[in-house]
C-alpha cells in the first residue's frame, strides 16, 4: 500500500482510531499495529508476507543466541546463518537476474554455450529496506552493542511497522525498539506536527514529483533518439527534483504518519540540494542509508583509520556496495563510482589543504558523514559557498544520468546531448513543462540553501499562525486538485 | 514556552479547504458540468476484470474511441438484456487488448472488434504504448490498488471537480499554456464538452458541444492536427499480411474455445470518411479482414438505415445517434448475423 493512495487513508483512520481506543491495553494495541503493519504490507502482495515473517523469526532468535553465546566458532556460525537467512534471500529476489545475466555472459565470453531460461523473479517491495534493518540488528547482537530485544511482539514491531517498512527510514534498533517498551499515544501537538508532515510529503510526491516532473523526465529518459541540449539538461533537472520529491516526501510521510501515533521515527533528509561538497551531500540524502553504510560497512573495513590509500579504497568500496543496493544493473555501479570518485576528490583537496578531519570511530554518530564532520569553514552562508553548493549540485546531476538511464546507451544519449552541440536534437519538451520545472527546480535550490541550517518544523514553529496556515492551506488545495492516482514510489523497488 | 500556532493552523487549513473545495464544485455544477469518469489504467482494468462474465450477459467491445461513443450502453441493455464490456481506448490500435484477450484461456465470450482503419492497421508504438500499458497494470495491479478504485469510485461518482482529464491541476494549467518552440509536439486540448466519460466507459458529447458548431470545429481542427502530423504510410505488402495473420490467429484462438467474433465498421462522415476510403480502400482492408479471418462483419455503409449519419466532428456520433446506431447494430446482429441475445426482453 502507498501513503499516496486512498486505500491508505481509509487504513491509517482505522489504525489512528484503533490506537486511540482507552480499552485496549498497551499489548493489544501493539498487536493491533503489527497486524495493520502485515496488511499494509500484504496489500501489495499477499504471499510476500511469508518473507517478512521468516526474516524476523530468524532474527529474533538468532539475534538472542549471538547475544548470549560465549563460544566463537558457534557466535560466528550464528552470523554466518543470518548473513545467508538476510542476504541470502536478498541477492536471489533483487541479484537473481543479474547475477545471472552476468554469470552467461561471462561463460559465453569465455566460448562456453549457455543460455539459461531467463528467470522470471518478482522483486518484493522494500525488501532491501528491512533486510538492512534485520541486518543491523543481527550485527549489533554479535558485536554485543545493544542488548537483544526481549518480546518477539516487540522485534517483529520494530522489523514491520509500517510507516518505515518498505521505504525507510532505515532504523536501528535503539532508535525504535525503547519505544514499544512504555504506552505510548500521539499528544495534540504530535499530533498535529504528524498531520503536517503528512500533508507535506503528499505534496512533495504527488503534487510535485508526480504531476509536475515525472512526465518530462520520463520523456527525456525514455526518447530512442538524441535531444537538443536545453532538453536534455531540463529532462535531467526534472528528474533531480522528482528523485528528491518523491523519496524524500516517502521519508517525510513516514515521520509524519509515526508522529501521529506517537512515535518518532529519524531524519532522512536535510536539504541536500544545498550540500557544499559530496560528504555533505550524504549527510544529508538518505541519511539512515549513509549512516548505515558508514556504520556496518565502511568502518568495519577500516574507515580512514589504516592510512591515506585503505581510505580511499575504503570509500570507493562502500559508495560501489552502496550503488548496487539501489538497484541490480551496473548503471547502479557506475552511480555509485561517480560518488566514489567525487569523494576521492574532495578527500583529496581536503588532504592539500590540511583540513582536520577526525578518524570517524571517535566521532559521534549521526554527525558525520563518510568523510568525518563538516568543516567550520562550509557552515556559513556566503555567497562562495552558494556557489560551491550548485557546483556540487551540478555534478550530483550528472550522477542522476546512470541512476535514471535504463542502461549505458540511454545515458551516453543523455551525456553527448547534454554536452555537446545535437544538430537536430529531438524537441520533447513544451515551454510549459520548461517552465514548470524551472520553477521548482529554483525554488527547491533557494529552499535547500536556506533551509540548509534548520528543520521545517523548527520553522512552521515560528511562523505566525495564519502564516503557516496560509502555506498548509496552499499544500493541501494543490494537493487535492492535482487528482494524481496512487502512483508507487520510485524507492520501492529498492 | 511559546504556543504552537499548528492548532489554530490546522483549523485553518480545514476551513478555507472545505470552503474552496465547495465553491469549486459548486461553481463547475452552476456551469452545467455533470459527472465525468478519469478512464484511465484503472477503470479499465475495471473493465477487463468483466470479460469472464458468462457470453449470454455480456459483449466484450475493443477498438478506438468510436466504438466509446457509437455504442449506447443503456440501449445496448435494453435491447439484448446483457451488459457491454467496453475495453476500447480512444485513439489507439486494438490489436494489444485482442491479443490479451485471445490469449487468456478464460475468455469465451463475445467479442466485437472496432475497425477504424488509420488505428487497426498502424505499427506505430504511439498507438499500442497505450493499451500494452493497460493490459500490463490490469495483471499487476494490487488488491490495495483495487480497493483505491473503489474508494474512488464512491467520490468521483459524487464530485464533479474530480475530473482528471478537465479539472486536474495539470488540465487546469494546460489551459493556460505559452507557444512552444517549432517542434515540439504538444498533445491539443479537446473542449470539455466533448469527451463526457460515464462508468461504463462509454464517451459522449455535451447536447453544447452537439449544437455549438465552434467547438465542433476545434475538434475537427484536431483531426487535421493529427492527419498532418502522421508520416506512416497505409500498411501494405508483407507488413499488411503479418497484421492480419495475427488477427487470425487471435481469432482463432477465441472461436476454439467457443468464443464469437465479429468486426464492424462504426460510422464516419464528410472529409474524414472521403479520407478514410481513399487511404484505406474497403476491399483491401475491411474485405481482406473478413476474408482472411472468416468472421462476420457489419460495415455501417451497407445498411441504408445507418449510413448517412452526420457526425458533429466527423468522427464520432452524437448520442440520438448512437441510440439509432445500437439499437440498429442489435438487429443485425441478431437476424442477419445469427447473434444470441437469451436475456433478450420479451417486448423487443
Amino acid at each position: 500500500m502507498v501513503f499516496n493512495s486512498y486505500t491508505f487513508l481509509v487504513f491509517f483512520i482505522i489504525v489512528l482510531t484503533l490506537h486511540n481506543l482507552p480499552f485496549f491495553n498497551w499489548k493489544t494495541k501493539k498487536i493491533n499495529l503489527l497486524l495493520a503493519s502485515y496488511i499494509f504490507y500484504a496489500a501489495w502482495n499477499p504471499p510476500f508476507i511469508l518473507l517478512l515473517w521468516l526474516s524476523t523469526v530468524i532474527d529474533y532468535f538468532v539475534g538472542r543466541a549471538l547475544y548470549h553465546q560465549e563460544n566463537k566458532t558457534k557466535r560466528k556460525l550464528l552470523l554466518v546463518v543470518s548473513l545467508i537467512g538476510n542476504l541470502g534471500m536478498l541477492c536471489f529476489f533483487k541479484y537473481g537476474t543479474f547475477l545471472l545475466e552476468n554469470f552467461t555472459y561471462l561463460v559465453n565470453a569465455m566460448g562456453m554455450d549457455f543460455h539459461p531460461a531467463k528467470p522470471n523473479i518478482i522483486l518484493p517491495a522494500g525488501i532491501s529496506f528491512y533486510t538492512f534493518t534485520t541486518l543491523c540488528y543481527t550485527v549489533d547482537m554479535y558485536q554485543k552493542k545493544s542488548k537483544p530485544v526481549a518480546k518477539l511482539l516487540d522485534f517483529s514491531l520494530f522489523v514491520t511497522f509500517f510507516p518505515h517498512l518498505v521505504a525507510g527510514p532505515i532504523v536501528r534498533p535503539p532508535q525504535l525498539v525503547p519505544q514499544f517498551e512504555t504506552p505510548r499515544k500521539a499528544t495534540q501537538h504530535q499530533l498535529m506536527q504528524g498531520l503536517l508532515l503528512l500533508s507535506l510529503g503528499l505534496f512533495m510526491k504527488v503534487v510535485l514529483a508526480d504531476s509536475m516532473l515525472s512526465q518530462s523526465a520520463n520523456a527525456v529518459f525514455g526518447s530512442h533518439d538524441k535531444l537538443a541540449t536545453l532538453d536534455a539538461w531540463m529532462g535531467l533537472l526534472a528528474f533531480s527534483g522528482q528523485i528528491f520529491f518523491d523519496f524524500a516526501g516517502y521519508s517525510t510521510c513516514a515521520i509524519g504518519v509515526a508522529s501521529c501515533l506517537g512515535f518518532v521515527l529519524p531524519h532522512n533528509f536535510l536539504y541536500p540540494y544545498g550540500a557544499i561538497g559530496f560528504s555533505d551531500f550524504w549527510r544529508r540524502w538518505h541519511i539512515t542509508l549513509s549512516a548505515w553504510l558508514r556504520d556496518y560497512l565502511y568502518i568495519p573495513l577500516g574507515g580512514n583509520r589504516n592510512g591515506k590509500y585503505r581510505t580511499y579504497f575504503n570509500l570507493m568500496a562502500t559508495m560501489l556496495l552502496g550503488g548496487l543496493w539501489h538497484g541490480a544493473s551496473w548503471t547502479f555501479v557506475v552511480w555509485g563510482a561517480l560518488h566514489g570518485f567525487y569523494l576521492w576528490v574532495e578527500k583529496i583537496v581536503a588532504d592539500f589543504r590540511h583540513d582536520k578531519v577526525k578518524a570517524i570511530a571517535v566521532t559521534p554518530a549521526g554527525e558525520v558523514g563518510v568523510l568525518g564532520p563538516v568543516p567550520e569553514i562550509f557552515k556559513k552562508k556566503t555567497l562562495t559557498n552558494f556557489f560551491l553548493a550548485l557546483l556540487t549540485f551540478f555534478l550530483i546531476n550528472v550522477t542522476w544520468i546512470f541512476f535514471r538511464a535504463p542502461d549505458f546507451t540511454s545515458a551516453w544519449r543523455m551525456l553527448t546531448s547534454m554536452f555537446s552541440y545535437v544538430p537536430n536534437g529531438a524537441m520533447l519538451l513544451s515551454t510549459l513543462s520548461m517552465i514548470k520545472i524551472t520553477v521548482i527546480l529554483i525554488g527547491v535550490v533557494i529552499a535547500h540553501w536556506f533551509m540548509r541550517d534548520t528543520k521545517v518544523l523548527t520553522v512552521a514553529e515560528k511562523m505566525p499562525w495564519w502564516l503557516l496556515g496560509l502555506i498548509w492551506t496552499v499544500i493541501v488545495l494543490l494537493l487535492v486538485l492535482s487528482q494524481e492516482s496512487s502512483s508507487a514510489f520510485i524507492y520501492f523497488q529498492f | 514556552m511559546p504556543t504552537s500556532p499548528l492548532p489554530k493552523a490546522a483549523f485553518m487549513v480545514l476551513l478555507i479547504v472545505v470552503i474552496s473545495v465547495t465553491s469549486w464544485e459548486l461553481y463547475l455544477r452552476n456551469k452545467g458540468m455533470k459527472i465525468s469518469y478519469d478512464d484511465g489504467k484503472e477503470l479499465w482494468a475495471d473493465k477487463r476484470a468483466k470479460v469472464y462474465l458468462p457470453s449470454d450477459q455480456a459483449t466484450v467491445f475493443i477498438g478506438s474511441s468510436r466504438n466509446k461513443y457509437d455504442i449506447d450502453a443503456p440501449t445496448w441493455k435494453k435491447f439484448t438484456g446483457e451488459s457491454i464490456v467496453q475495453l476500447a481506448i480512444e485513439g489507439t490500435n486494438p490489436l494489444p487488448i485482442f491479443d490479451d484477450l485471445a490469449n487468456d484461456k478464460n475468455f469465451k465470450g463475445k467479442l466485437m472488434v472496432d475497425v477504424t482503419e488509420g488505428l487497426f492497421f498502424s505499427l506505430s508504438p504511439y498507438n499500442t504504448g497505450d493499451p500494452k500499458e493497460k493490459v500490463q497494470y490490469y495483471k499487476k495491479r494490487t488488491p490495495s490498488e483495487r480497493f483505491s478504485f473503489e474508494v474512488n469510485h464512491v467520490l468521483e461518482s459524487q464530485l464533479v471537480f474530480l475530473d482528471k482529464g478537465h479539472y486536474s491541476l495539470n488540465a487546469l494549467l494546460e489551459t493556460i499554456r505559452p507557444k512552444s518552440r517549432p517542434g515540439v509536439f504538444v498533445e491539443p486540448l479537446f473542449p470539455e464538452d466533448f469527451d463526457r466519460v460515464e462508468f461504463s466507459r462509454q464517451d459522449y458529447m455535451t447536447p453544447r458541444f452537439e449544437s455549438d458548431t465552434n467547438l465542433q470545429n476545434q475538434v475537427k481542427g484536431i483531426w487535421n492536427f493529427f492527419r498532418s502530423m502522421s508520416k506512416e504510410k497505409p500498411l501494405d505488402g508483407a507488413p499488411l499480411d503479418s497484421v492480419l495473420a495475427t488477427v487470425k490467429a487471435n481469432v482463432d484462438k477465441i472461436q476454439a474455445r467457443g468464443g464469437q467474433v465479429i468486426f464492424v465498421r462504426t460510422p464516419s462522415s464528410g472529409p474524414f470518411w472521403a479520407g478514410e476510403q481513399m487511404g484505406f480502400p474497403r476491399e483491401k482492408y475491411w474485405e481482406r479482414i473478413l476474408s482472411t479471418t472468416g468472421c462476420k462483419g457489419i460495415h455501417f455503409a451497407d445498411y441504408p438505415a445507418v449510413a448517412n449519419f452526420q457526425c458533429p466532428e466527423f468522427s464520432h456520433l452524437k448520442r440520438s445517434d448512437a441510440v439509432i446506431w445500437t439499437t440498429n447494430l442489435v438487429e443485425i446482429l441478431q437476424k442477419e448475423k445469427g447473434w444470441m441475445f437469451s436475456h433478450m426482453p420479451a417486448n423487443n
